[in-house]
Order: structure tokens, then C-alpha cells, then sequence
């Protein structure tokens, strides 16, 4: 069904997620201050372009926000996104996504911009593509292992292993802290869900849900023998190359941070304790070569260039490095990179383009993945005001047998939950659901039958 | 919104052992928990936070004092302590002095109103040189509870 969909801001970011728009056949119309810029998008994509400033309401409503699905504020400016998100949201608009760059705006510690804006979702492209490189560097490049709710929760498979401690043991007795949960155990080519009272075998296949720190952590309860420290060198000490450093330095990585700017450097080295950070230029083959590049695991370029990361990559690649990793964000280099010797490219417009794919979605269900063969999937879904799942806690909400609500994300908190919790509108729940059961289960999270 | 709404008395602390700021966020959060306050097995979670918060910008707004906070899912409702660090400790201040005087703040996400009353309540009654001299020369919690009612009956705000 062809949504109606309203962007901000024709720059880059906007002008790729108005194209990808287009090609899912979705109404969509363009707001740019710059008439040269809209004037362009006009000439290359079927979208309907207008000319103003985004934070001015007589241009939102000519644009059609009143009665849009989704309003994107992707501007240049943190500040035009977020008022013009919110006024969108005011005026309106299904669900509005505002683009910020500012870390302080994702935080809700001392205000909370989302909830007093009324906008859906603040996005940072610099931390999505963060996540997306060290969802890719935990994995090595090998298993498709999927990431949910923003990178903030991953999922993983571990066979136990003799003498590990999880031997013989019963899920519950294993004191799983709250951030991760066993989702489900295969045995003998059987998938079934995780039950308190299981109890786990040698050979079993246990998939965890949790954060990726979580499972890192609880990784060594279900195989013995300790895995290696991996060493990784990140070129580029940028918002996306800190956001890296800080997902992987807590777990079994060590981390160097190189960065051509001094003041920046002392920046980072204050914010990022297990991070070593230098002050260093990967475009040179003597400063990656001193960094020991050569013998690192990983090597991932993040700085802001195209040309540079792909240069350093190159460079790294002949040195020695194992696993190479870039943020490339012009497409037509996307067709080379892998024949570069570049494992993994990471554009930050697709990374951000799925999350608005995802969003697309008119019902709560935000993700849906099957998981192995046995017939299980793993939802996303939203807890919507006023779905049945909220009327009760958890324990007396009537749920099929066959679907557990593995994990639940509130703002940036991830926590299992027991049978006393209670879902509230605006959380997001990680479910394992049966074929057999989706539909039944879906119903306790539908609101007037969407 | 008054100290007594949301100063937990039994976890405050005349005599911070911590001497950095890793340390004192622990050690004030783990007097919460003790006191009941805060589930102790939601202890790290909430530190985690806090530190996070502490990234974006250190949360020591001069004159020797700071304001640790979160919100953190597993309080029910807004959740304080008071602590003083007779030596003082270096938290990364605007103004580049040792702190002796934090106030450490936790509140539930869903009730952001609460939370900043509370942060507006600290910042003003904090804006009192004398009641902030008190509180760094406490010499016990009796001290620091007696100084915190006294405020909320509006003793010092002049």
C-alpha cells in the first residue's frame, strides 16, 4: 500500500531516503530551503518537491503533513529536525523520525527531548552506523546474525561444550543478569522455546537474546576455553569512529583509536577510558605500520572521507590486517569496495534507509525474522496505546503457549521480564513466536484491528 | 518539590570513602541499595547510566558541588541521596574545583515532570552559599537531614 511520506531536508541523507521511497511506491514529497536542491531531486526522482523552510508551519502544511503517515526531518541542522519532527507530530503526521546528530539529544538522563517532543524516533546515522560495523566485527563477517531495536540488542547461538557451567543445569538456576535471556535450545534437530525448567545438555544449541555486551559476558558459561583477545585499529576519531570504540572496548577487544586531530584526541582519550587513543594519520602507510595495523584483527576506517577510508583500507589490507571494515557512503563505490579487499562496507544513508523501511509498517510489527528452521520467529514488535497486551501484568494477559516476550526494551533500558511486569505503550518487546501462534499473538497487539 | 520528597535519609553519607568519579557514583548508589532505595541487583545498570550521563558532560556545576543522574526503568519513583567528600574529589567541574557536596538523583522515565522539579529544587536551594557551607561542614547524616528540612522550609532561600 503507497503511504504518504513527507521529507525534510534534500541533502544526502534525504535525497537517498526519498529515492528509496520511491522505488517501494510510496507518495513522497520533499522539503528543501534551497531551490537548487530541489530543483535537482525534481529532475531525478517522481516526488513532488517544495521550496521553504521546514520549521515554518504554513510550509508543512502545504506540503501535506496534516494527513502524511510518516514526516522525516533529515536537515542539516539537529534543531530544525527536532522542531520541525515535533510540530509535524502536532499537526498530525503518523510517525515522525527527526535525524540528530548531537548524542546529548538521545539521552534522556537530564531532559527527555523524545517524549517532550513528541517525536517517534531520534535517529543518529553516525551511531546506526556504529552499531552496524561492530554488529559486523563481533559476527567476523561470517553469520548472519540479526540486530534489533536500533543495534541495541543482538542475537546469538552457542553450543554448549563439555565442562562448561552451564552443563546439567536448569535455565533458572543459571542467575542470568537482567539484560539477556535464552530464547531458545535446539537439540536433536528439535527448536523449542526456552522454559524456566529446562534443563541444558552437552550439544545443545542455546540462542541468547541480550545486549551485545550481555552475551558477551555470559558467552564463557556455555563454552569452555577462552576466546582470544582480538585487537582492532580504527582510523578516524569521528562521532561514528567514538561510538565504535565505546561498543567495543568492554568486551574481549583492544581498541586503538587513531586520530589526526590533537585536540580532538584529548577529547576522546578523557571519554574513552579502555580505548587507547593516538594521534595519528591512517591515510599515511608509515603511521598504520606504527600502529601495528599489520597484526591487528580488525582494521575499520570511520573518518568522513570516502577516498581516505578506502585508501587506509587498502593499505591495512596489504599490511597484514585480517578483517577489513569502511564507511563508504557513495553508492557507486559500493560496486568496488569488495574487490578491494573491503569485507564489509557500511553506508551510513542504507543503514539509516532500512530503519525507515522498517517504520513503513502500519501495524505495531516493526521486524519480523525466522530463526533457523524450526518454525520460530523473532518479532519486533511496538506496544501501542491501548493494545490489549497493556490491560494486564504480563501473568494474566492471555497470550498463545507458544509466544514468550524474550526482552523488553524501555527507552534505552533492555530487561527481561518477569510475570509481574506490566507492558506500557511506547516500549518495544523482542517476542519468539511460533508459526503455529502469530496470529493469536499478534491480536494482543493490535489497536482498532490495524 | 522538597528534599524530604525524594531524600532517602538512611542512605546518605557525612563521609564519602570514594576518591574519584567512578567511585562516588558506586558508592552512593550502592548506599541507595543498601537502604533499600534501589533493587541491589539493578546496581550496576543504574551506575552504567549515571557514568553515561556523566560523558556527555560532567554534571559538576561548580562551587564544589555536583548532580549525578539518571533515569533508570527499575524505580518506581524519583529517588536522591546526599553525600559529602571531606577532602573533595576532581569530577571533571565547569570550574575546575575539587567536589565536596553531590546530590545523586534516579528517576523512573515516564515521569519527566517529577524529575525535573527535583533537578530545578537541587539547582536553587544549591544557589545558597551558606546552606551549601553547611552541608560540606556536616559532620553526620543527622547533620545533613537537619540542614535538608531546614531548606525545605525555606530557611536559606532568601
Amino acid at each position: 500500500m503507497a503511504l504518504n511520506i513527507v521529507v525534510l531536508g534534500c541533502g544526502t541523507v534525504g535525497t537517498s531516503i526519498a529515492d528509496v521511497l520511491c522505488q517501494h511506491r510510496h507518495n513522497v514529497t520533499v522539503i528543501d530551503q534551497d531551490s537548487d536542491k530541489t530543483q535537482k531531486v525534481n529532475e531525478r526522482l517522481d516526488v513532488r518537491t517544495l521550496t521553504g523552510n521546514a520549521s515554518q508551519s504554513s510550509v508543512l502544511f502545504q506540503a501535506g503533513v496534516p494527513s502524511c503517515d510518516l514526516c522525516l526531518a533529515v536537515t542539516g541542522s539537529d534543531e530544525v529536525n527536532l522542531i520541525a519532527a515535533s510540530m509535524a507530530k502536532a499537526m498530525g503526521a503518523g510517525r515522525t523520525i527527526a535525524r540528530v546528530y548531537a548524542p546529548v539529544y538521545r539521552d534522556l538522563s537530564t531532559f527527555d527531548y523524545h517524549r517532550h517532543f513528541h517525536v517517534d524516533r531520534l535517529l543518529s546515522l553516525e551511531h546506526l552506523s556504529a552499531m552496524e560495523l561492530a554488529h559486523g566485527i563481533r559476527h567476523g563477517g561470517t553469520v548472519a546474525m540479526e540486530s534489533f531495536a536500533r543495534g541495541k540488542l543482538e542475537v546469538d547461538e552457542f553450543e554448549i561444550s563439555p565442562n562448561a557451567a552451564a552443563v546439567d543445569k536448569l535455565i533458572k538456576e543459571l542467575g542470568l543478569p537482567t539484560g539477556i535471556r535464552i530464547a531458545c535450545v535446539s537439540r536433536e534437530g528439535q527448536t523449542t522455546l526456552a522454559l524456566a525448567d529446562e534443563q541444558l545438555r552437552v550439544g545443545d544449541r542455546v540462542t541468547l537474546i541480550g545486549t551485545a555486551e550481555a552475551i558477551e559476558e555470559l558467552k564463557g558459561m556455555f563454552q569452555t576455553g577462552t576466546t582470544p583477545r582480538r585487537d582492532v585499529v580504527i582510523a578516524g576519531g569521528g562521532e561514528t569512529g567514538y561510538h565504535l570504540a565505546l561498543a567495543l572496548q568492554h568486551g574481549r577487544f583492544g581498541v586503538v583509536l587513531m586520530e589526526r586531530d590533537i585536540e580532538r584526541c584529548e577529547y576522546l582519550a578523557a571519554k574513552l577510558e579502555r580505548t587507547t587513543v593516538v594521534n595519528s594519520d591512517a591515510t599515511y602507510r608509515d603511521q598504520l605500520e606504527e600502529e601495528r595495523v599489520g597484526t591487528a584483527d580488525v582494521f575499520v576506517a570511520t573518518t568522513g572521507d570516502d577516498e581516505e577510508n578506502i585508501m587506509a583500507c587498502v593499505t591495512a589490507r596489504e599490511i597484514g590486517a585480517k578483517q577489513i571494515l569502511s564507511i563508504v557512503s557513495r553508492p557507486d563505490y559500493a560496486e568496488v569496495v569488495g574487490k578491494l579487499g573491503i569485507d564489509q562496507a557500511v553506508s551510513p544513508r542504507e543503514v539509516v534507509a532500512r530503519q525507515v523501511l522498517g517504520l513503513l509498517h502500519k501495524g505495531a510489527v516493526i521486524s519480523r525474522s525466522s530463526l533457523g528452521a524450526g518454525g520460530l520467529n523473532v518479532f519486533e514488535i511496538e506496544v501501542r496505546e491501548g493494545a490489549p497486551i497493556t490491560e494486564h501484568v504480563l501473568a494474566n494477559v492471555r497470550l498463545p503457549a507458544k509466544c514468550l516476550i524474550a526482552v523488553v526494551v524501555q527507552e534505552d533500558f533492555v530487561r527481561v521480564p518477569g510475570a509481574d511486569d506490566r507492558l506500557h505503550a511506547g516500549d518495544t518487546v523482542i517476542a519468539l513466536i511460533d508459526d503455529s501462534a502469530v496470529a493469536e499473538s499478534l491480536q494482543m497487539f493490535s489497536t482498532n484491528g490495524s | 518539590m522538597k528534599f524530604a520528597d525524594f531524600i532517602n535519609s538512611d542512605s546518605i553519607r557525612a563521609e564519602l570513602a570514594a576518591d574519584d568519579k567512578d567511585s562516588v557514583i558506586r558508592e552512593m548508589a550502592g548506599a541507595l541499595a543498601a537502604a533499600g532505595a534501589v533493587a541491589e541487583e539493578e546496581l550496576d545498570s543504574i551506575v552504567k547510566a549515571i557514568l553515561r550521563r556523566e560523558e556527555l558532560g560532567s554534571t559538576g556545576i561548580g562551587r564544589g558541588v555536583a548532580v549525578p543522574h539518571t533515569k533508570h526503568p527499575s524505580v518506581d519513583k524519583l529517588v536522591g541521596t546526599v553525600a559529602v567528600s571531606v577532602e573533595g574529589l576532581d569530577f571533571e567541574s565547569l570550574d575546575g574545583e575539587k567536589v565536596q557536596l553531590f546530590f545523586l538523583l534516579i528517576s523512573p522515565p515516564d515521569r519527566p515532570g517529577d524529575h525535573l522539579r527535583a533537578l530545578e529544587n537541587i539547582s536553587r536551594q544549591l544557589r545558597d552559599d551558606t546552606f551549601c557551607r553547611f552541608l560540606k561542614q556536616s559532620k553526620s547524616t543527622e547533620d545533613i537531614w537537619q540542614l535538608l528540612v531546614e531548606a525545605d522550609n525555606n530557611q536559606f532561600v532568601s
